[in-house]
């Protein structure tokens, strides 16, 4: 089994909106863009990085899993981690999630990915709907204080666009397919 | 060879209303590339990762030719900088890509920096009359619409980033060096 995404349901982001229909324009569509680089995939071509580079599509996944959760869920609202985050010793094993990815199914994978979305969604209404982009977030940064929703949006953003570089790049690798 | 830099790159502020936000994460962005392009002699790039066919010269010259094509031609309805504005783009719609290979690493930087300079004005000199909310000259090609100008930040910072994910990678595969 692998995951499927049909690219007809990937839509750019709105042209002429306000901001905070323009930044979660722009997440989605990055998320789905994630989404289609990863589907089609045996768990074995998940696995496979693009030498020198470590990184993996499947380990990609469970990563950006793991930001969705970390940044909206932990750090915006304040709430605990879902597993399978829970009781990791993080300080022991920091890249947890890059190194265990390797041991799921592809359908699996995609059930959490899409489970640390919807999560985070749900953090991101809450927040807005009490204090819109200025909302600010429950976990402060180690050292500046707490982080606007704007801040965190805009930054999930640039992460998964160079993520989705990433996976360009190692998905070419795997099996030939490009595109934006 | 060009400078080698130590990474002169600030983080954006985690509050400040949104021309502040979205500015700081486009400079961010451009630094970003500035740095993972320093350090590199002609042939380190000119140097693809294959299968991919992309290089760090190219990428350079690619990203002076974004920035002029948003805010020169699409947002102000002008013609693009030299040396795009007299390029024959029916004969290699990719010439930007091809031709960065009979570039210095300086030539290449100039170009660059001069891009980002002309892009920067005619963002200052917008905000001097309206917000993010002011539409661009022309229309997309594929929607009979315009741009915001909040659109064309927010997309800037994505095609930064995702083609920072791409100079990841190769960088990575030329000399070992990583880091976001």
């Amino acid at each position: 089994m692998t995951q499927t995404f049909d690219t007809s349901t990937r839509t750019e982001a709105p042209l002429r909106a306000d901001e905070v229909t323009a930044l979660r324009g722009f997440l989605d569509y990055h998320r789905d863009t994630f989404r289609w680089k990863c589907s089609g995939l045996t768990q074995q071509q998940l696995a496979q990085p693009h030498a020198p580079s470590t990184m993996t599509l499947g380990g990609l996944m469970k990563h950006l899993a793991l930001n969705e959760v970390g940044w909206f869920g932990h750090t915006l609202a304040g709430a605990a981690y879902p597993p399978p985050f829970t009781d990791i010793d993080w300080d022991a094993d920091p890249d947890w999630e890059w190194r265990t990815a390797a041991d799921d199914g592809p359908v699996a994978l995609r059930a959490l990915y899409d489970d640390c979305v919807r999560r985070a969604d749900t953090a991101i209404d809450q927040a807005l709907a009490r204090d819109g982009l200025d909302a600010r977030s429950a976990e402060p940064s180690s050292k500046d204080g707490p982080f606007s929703l704007r801040w965190i949006l805009l930054h999930m953003i640039e992460e998964y666009a160079r993520h989705n570089g990433h996976a360009d790049l190692i998905r070419e690798s795997i099996d030939g397919m490009t595109g934006e | 060879m060009s400078d080698v830099a130590a990474d002169p790159r600030v983080d954006p502020p985690l509050h400040g209303d949104e021309v502040t936000i979205l500015r700081s994460f486009l400079t961010f962005h451009r630094d970003t590339l500035r740095w993972k392009c320093s350090g590199l002699t002609p042939a380190q790039l000119a140097r693809p990762l294959p299968p991919s066919e992309m290089t760090l010269g190219g990428m350079m010259k690619h990203l002076a030719l974004v920035e002029s094509n948003w805010f020169d031609s699409v947002f102000s309805g002008v013609d693009l900088m030299p040396p795009f504005d007299t390029v024959d783009w029916d004969a290699d719609r990719d010439w930007e890509w091809h031709s960065a290979r009979d570039d210095s690493p300086e030539e290449l930087r100039t170009l660059f920096d001069e891009a980002v300079r002309r892009a920067d004005a005619v963002v200052d000199e917008a905000l001097t009359h309206a917000g993010l909310e002011q539409e661009s000259a022309r229309k997309s090609r594929h929607q009979d619409s315009t741009f915001t100008l909040r659109w064309i930040l927010v997309h800037l910072i994505e095609e930064y980033s995702r083609h920072n994910g791409h100079a990841d990678l190769i960088r990575e595969s030329i000399d070992g060096q990583t880091g976001e």
